[in-house]
């Protein structure tokens, strides 16, 4: 995939652009450009809405918006304000919001793990894949039940493994209150997961303290 | 290490390297303190579940069928007029309200000047026709106290005493009284100028109709031109006591001496 630009000796991988060249090509009508920044971007936005949400389903739905609304306001973005990508889980975080708001009980009530119940039981020790699978489970359960606020830098941080600075520029706040949101979040999910591990059955419990330390 | 001091290194480190924690003095003092080692546990332990989870779902993408769906969607947005039109047609709903707020003070300041300059007309129209009354009523005590004054004044005999009813009588044919002039003149100052008119002493100067003479006058002595009133033989000045109405016009006049 390459793109031809005045001369034919400027030949131009589409993978060697930057997002905002990319973008900047999209909106002019490149498809190709569209389609090369949405294969590289697709996957953060779309996890970022799964780990927010807990439903592949709206992950997908907000994936599709966040992209649908950069087509028609990918204008407005302006590169002095922030990388592409934290722009876009910015426009992602209010699509989430505005998903959970609208089905809420349906994506809580809808277990992450149930998906992939199976996944990860391919270990020599059956036992600790169980408990592997458990302790993630009841983890991705704590972070869906913390407040959305706590949630986002969890995500944002833990799970989509940003920077602080990342984080609060798209999150539009300071690195100060990623880093105290973040520790009070672990305070919370630490709690939390230490209840579910002990409300676990006594060998899955074991194994999942051996698995630990 | 103190327990506070864990938690400061802890709060500091990231949850993989608290989950891996090769600090000697962290791990040596969670073995000490046991609500620092079950905290350092906690974490380990969440640092792992999030190692684990992160993990599981790191392979996750949207499936074709999105990628599908923009693709059909970009196939149909007219770039040309999005890109000169979106700039100025996608403002943000914020951005919009911030507007309308804008717009809307500039209104409210227009109103409230307008406002202000219709009030600030009718207030100067309202004091434009009520300062000739205030005119007039101001000097309605001050009339009084000059004649009382000038009675006094006769009483010490001065030259401009000339308010009894002794120097009214021997006064020119206009002072043709009876009463005091303090008298007729507190009585003149709510009197109407027909009541003037009774009095003998007073010659009326304008003929008026019952409505408007017999609203507030007021008294005032003063001091006649000494060539226009008197004639070769006496060049004294003439004290008068006029009735002016309340829109200035003199209703009757009275010589003093």
């Amino acid at each position: 995939m390459e793109t031809r630009s005045g001369s034919p000796l400027e030949v131009t991988l589409l993978t060697d652009l930057t997002d905002e060249q990319l973008l900047a090509q999209a909106l002019a009508g490149d498809e190709e450009a569209f389609t090369a920044l949405y294969r590289r971007r697709q996957g953060p936005v779309f996890r970022f809405a799964l780990h927010m949400s807990g439903s592949s389903h709206v992950a997908e739905e907000v994936t599709q918006d966040v992209f649908v609304f950069l087509l028609q306001r990918g204008h407005d973005f302006d590169p002095s304000r922030g990388a592409l990508g934290a722009y876009l889980f910015g426009v992602a975080r209010n699509y989430v919001r505005r998903a959970l708001e609208r089905n809420y009980s349906e994506a809580i009530l809808h277990s992450p793990a149930d998906d992939e119940a199976q996944s990860l039981v391919t270990e020599d020790d059956p036992a600790d894949g169980i408990a592997r699978h458990q302790a993630s489970t009841a983890l991705w359960k704590a972070v869906l039940s913390l407040p959305e606020h706590y949630r986002e830098v969890v995500v944002l941080c833990d799970l989509q493994e940003l920077s602080y600075a990342q984080a609060a520029e798209a999150l539009g706040c300071a690195i100060g209150t990623i880093r105290s949101r973040l520790h009070r979040a672990h305070d919370m999910l630490g709690k939390k997961l230490q209840h579910s591990v002990a409300a676990a059955p006594g060998r899955v419990s074991r194994a999942t303290a051996r698995w630990a330390s | 290490m103190t327990c506070r001091e864990f938690k400061y290194t802890a709060a500091s480190l990231t949850l993989w390297d608290l989950s891996r924690a090769q600090d000697q003095e962290i791990l040596s003092h969670a073995d000490i303190c046991q609500k620092c080692g079950a905290w350092l546990q906690e974490q380990r332990m969440l640092g792992s579940a999030m190692q684990t989870l992160r993990t599981r779902t790191a392979g996750r993408q949207a499936g074709p069928s999105v990628e599908r769906a923009l693709l059909r969607m970009f196939r149909q947005v007219p770039f040309e007029a999005t890109q000169s039109v979106a700039a100025h047609r996608f403002t943000p709903i914020a951005l919009g309200l911030s507007r309308f707020f804008e717009v809307g003070a500039y209104v409210a300041v227009a109103a409230a000047i307008v406002i202000g300059l219709f009030l600030g007309v009718r207030l100067l129209e309202q004091r434009a026709k009520t300062t000739p009354v205030q005119s007039y009523s101001a000097p309605v005590t001050t009339a009084p106290t000059q004649v009382n004054t000038a009675s006094t004044q006769d009483r010490t005999g001065k030259a401009i005493a000339a308010t009894t009813h002794e120097h009214s009588r021997s006064s020119r044919k206009l002072a043709v009284g009876a009463r005091s002039t303090s008298n007729s003149a507190k009585r003149l100052n709510t009197a109407s100028a027909s009541q003037t008119s009774d009095d003998p002493e007073y010659v009326a100067l304008m003929f008026c109709d019952p409505l408007s003479c017999s609203s507030d006058t007021q008294v005032v002595r003063m001091e006649l031109p000494a060539a226009g009133a008197t004639s070769e033989r006496d060049a004294q000045p003439q004290i008068a006591d006029v009735v002016v109405g309340y829109d200035g016009v003199v209703r009757a006049v009275r010589i003093v001496n």
